[in-house]
């Protein structure tokens, strides 16, 4: 009889603990993360704050946070990709988690379970968890994500809590866009405006090919590589876009602008009647196709990532780079520490213009890809929702500006007057002008519209580079996948 | 079996449910949902507008799956080919009576396939790699600069390279089930078919094939399910590229799914998966049925 009662009572647990998995995970930061299989323990932490911050509550006094009174008592779940690795020489990230320790200790009565992973992996699980209605608290949410999640009610309507902050006349209204549906705002933009687009040269280099500063035309710089390649480098510019969104991200959305205007860009967006098979973007594309055809780039761009290319331009292999913020950063940072006199030959340009582009030859696509979204359901619990905003207000307003202008010469969403350069390197001055004031912004492509219509777009992007296929067929199919996941929504 | 220690049907099946809903739970469940979810279209979310077999219909006309099933066609015949037929090879040799430290080969064969397929990805990489690359280095060093090239990027090379790692790694799978297959042979067929003059080679075919026929037919079977659903190598070595040159299903699935958020006709994928799976898997073993029709033991 025992062991009857014995078997029956060990199946029961069994079958609990098969069943116990598909339960919510909402109340644990832990069990989220031991789901997702590819997440490296590094990248994976959970921090319980409420037990780090009681011993410490004076922080807040003097980190000068918004240390208002909360009602809440209790958890709040939070997703981001700001691991302790990728926050070293990252000022967003560092500034973000310095944020988050600044908030966390001053609510000691608020236990913020945070679930942090590499940013591939954050979008994979951000993306799965929309899809089964389980996203957490509060997350960062990616511009392109905003309209098929808030129609699907999954966002909070930010639109009153964004008026009402403290910090909205300080707030770079231009940073709202991305997140956006109709006149309705989905998240506050978080991490630091950076470029996606950025060419970075060896100065020195250049100088030799016969040009002061970085080539305002693609002819210049086929002149400069004839001077390179005769003079032991195999080209001119290392690019890297094993990922198939580099292309995207880091040349076309800026060289779209240059052959398509903003507004092209605007109607896509508002489903305006432009398409992806204007003659205009077409021929962007066809501009595309040659110049990575010339030979001025690595023969492997299409094999190796950005992390990779940058790599060529370190090493000085390569007297260019094209790339994004991040890789900026890394660079910089790597080659103030391994190569001053290369570092003091960096200098910053926008892409050459094509020569029969017609709009603006000063553009780089700039802005906050992600911004900090509510899950709609905390609306039904005021107290927790006041928590949450308040969280999300901190982790965006002027604490967190100052923190990255001071610290890395960055901007974030809340506009800081008057930052004080002069500590900085030159190089880090020039980045900052060249980022903030020297240079006109134009959109970030894949901070709108649909995952679907720039997954078709880059992974034919990458045919067409390799010179198959041709440039309206590319764009035929960019067109169908925007017509379909998107403008006929 | 004594009546004291025989437990009562009951007990029998109550220990039985475990592990048959366990497995109903792992498989079936998310077999049948994924149909389920095929009919919809679902962008993630609480919202799914059933659409019939719109997702079926569009799946008949999408020329990017088809293109995958072509490559994960391709990836399982040069797998069957490498995998089995040279762990077959690798096999005869090792039991061969001249081999010595028969263990050490054994063990050593199949290291490589406890290896993780994400590294086994990045290990290949590299060795593809254009700059860095030991293929290049070789030919570089030999004066053959001329001949070298982003091997990944070459879209008419690309899958016969992502296959190469798949063929490394599995030999020795192949090879320790092969030799448990012989090792169950009795030992004297093989010396009365040497004394009666029998050269290797003859061995091999008119003798160890047909006794081994239904541990190759596994081996055909496991070969074919594992490589349909290949996916972590080529992910981590061109994630499909360049283009959709070494795209597979599962791959196309999970783009579809997760970085296109369709899961909706991300469902529809991978009920596609399983099913031409099954057909490729039946249509194999009856292949292979048929090739060895005429060579003696059924």
């Amino acid at each position: 009889m025992k062991k009857k009662l014995l078997s029956v009572v060990l199946s029961t647990t069994m079958l609990t603990a098969i069943l116990a998995g598909c339960g919510s995970s909402q109340t644990t930061g832990t069990s989220e993360t031991s789901t997702q299989a590819a997440t490296t323990d590094a990248a994976t932490e959970t921090t319980s704050a409420a037990a780090e911050a009681s011993s410490d509550t004076s922080a807040s006094a003097a980190s000068g946070s918004s240390a208002t009174a909360l009602a809440y008592k209790g958890e709040i779940n939070m997703m981001h990709f700001s691991t302790s690795e990728e926050s070293e020489g990252n000022g967003g990230s560092d500034g973000f988690r310095t944020m988050i320790q600044q908030w966390t200790d001053a609510h000691p009565d608020i236990t913020l379970n945070q679930n942090v992973l590499a940013n591939d992996e954050y979008k994979t699980q951000i993306a799965t968890m929309a899809s089964a209605d389980d996203l957490p608290d509060v997350f960062l949410l990616q511009g392109m994500n905003t309209k098929a999640w808030a129609k699907q009610g999954l966002i909070l309507d930010m639109t009153d809590i964004i008026k009402n902050s403290p910090y909205y006349s300080e707030y770079n209204q231009a940073y709202f866009t991305p997140f956006t549906d109709g006149d309705k705002l989905y998240a506050l933009p978080a991490l630091t405006g950076g470029t996606c687009t950025v060419v970075i040269y060896d100065k020195a280099a250049w100088k030799k090919a016969g040009f002061d500063s970085f080539p305002t035309s693609w002819d210049d710089v086929k002149k400069a590589n004839d001077y390179f390649t005769k003079n032991g480098y195999d080209y001119s510019i290392a690019f890297g876009n094993g990922g198939q969104w580099q292309a995207n991200s880091d040349f076309l959305s800026t060289l779209g602008d240059r052959y398509t205007g903003p507004d092209w860009f605007q109607s896509i967006i508002n489903k305006g009647g432009a398409k992806f098979t204007d003659d205009k973007f077409v021929s962007a594309l066809s501009f595309m196709q040659n110049i990575f055809k010339s030979g001025i780039f690595n023969k492997d761009f299409n094999d190796v990532t950005n992390e990779d290319a940058r790599e060529y331009f370190i090493s000085g292999d390569a007297p260019a780079f094209i790339g994004g913020n991040w890789d900026e950063s890394y660079i910089t940072s790597t080659l103030k520490s391994s190569n001053q006199d290369l570092y003091n030959n960096i200098g910053f340009a926008v892409l050459p213009q094509p020569s029969d582009a017609t709009y603006d030859e000063n553009s780089q696509n700039i802005g906050l890809g992600y911004g900090i979204a509510i899950n709609a359901k905390v609306a039904s619990d005021p107290d927790k929702l006041a928590a949450c905003v308040d969280l999300a207000y901190k982790l965006t307003g002027p604490d967190f500006s100052n923190y990255v202008a001071t610290n890395y010469a960055l901007g974030g969403l809340t506009k800081i007057d008057n930052v004080d350069l002069s500590k900085f390197s030159q190089v880090e001055q020039d980045f900052y002008n060249w980022s903030y004031t020297d240079t006109t912004p134009c959109e970030i492509y894949d901070s709108y519209v649909d995952p679907a219509v720039w997954s078709v777009c880059n992974t034919e992007l990458q045919s067409l580079l390799n010179g198959e296929g041709d440039a309206k067929t590319v764009a035929a199919d960019i067109q169908k996948a925007y017509e379909e996941n998107y403008l006929n929504k | 079996m004594l009546k004291a220690i025989k437990p009562k049907m009951s007990v029998v099946a109550a220990f039985l449910a475990v592990p048959v809903i366990w497995y109903i739970f792992s498989v079936f469940v998310p077999l049948a949902a994924a149909l389920f979810y095929s009919f919809f279209e679902w962008k993630g979310g609480p919202d799914k507008t059933f659409t019939g077999i719109a997702n079926y219909v569009k799946l008949i006309h999408d020329g990017t799956f088809w293109q995958a099933f072509g490559h994960n066609i391709f990836i399982v015949v040069v797998c069957i080919v490498g995998q089995v037929g040279i762990a077959f090879i690798l096999v005869l040799m090792v039991n061969s009576r001249l081999t010595r430290l028969k263990g050490m080969h054994r063990t050593f064969g199949f290291f490589p396939s406890t290896i993780s397929a994400v590294y086994i990805g990045l290990i290949w990489t590299m060795i593809f790699d254009y700059k860095r690359g030991i293929i290049n280095y070789i030919l570089i060093q030999t004066g053959h600069k001329d001949l070298t090239q982003v091997w990944l990027n070459n879209p008419a090379l690309v899958l016969p390279f992502v296959s190469i790692p798949l063929v490394w790694q599995f030999i020795g799978y192949y090879m320790v089930i092969l030799l448990s297959a012989i090792a169950a042979v009795d030992n004297e067929i093989f010396e009365v078919a040497e004394l009666d003059g029998a050269n290797a080679f003859q061995r091999a075919i008119y003798i160890v094939l047909p006794l081994i026929k239904n541990m190759l037919m596994v081996c055909i079977t496991l070969c074919v399910a594992g490589n349909m659903k290949v996916f972590d190598h080529i992910y981590t070595m061109t994630e499909g590229g360049p283009g959709t040159a070494s795209m597979v299903m599962a791959l196309y699935g999970y783009k579809v799914s997760f970085e296109q958020s369709n899961m909706g006709y991300g469902s529809t994928i991978s009920v596609a998966i399983f099913v031409v799976s099954l057909i490729v898997i039946q249509g194999s073993r009856k292949l292979v049925e048929f090739s060895m029709r005429n060579k003696g033991v059924e």
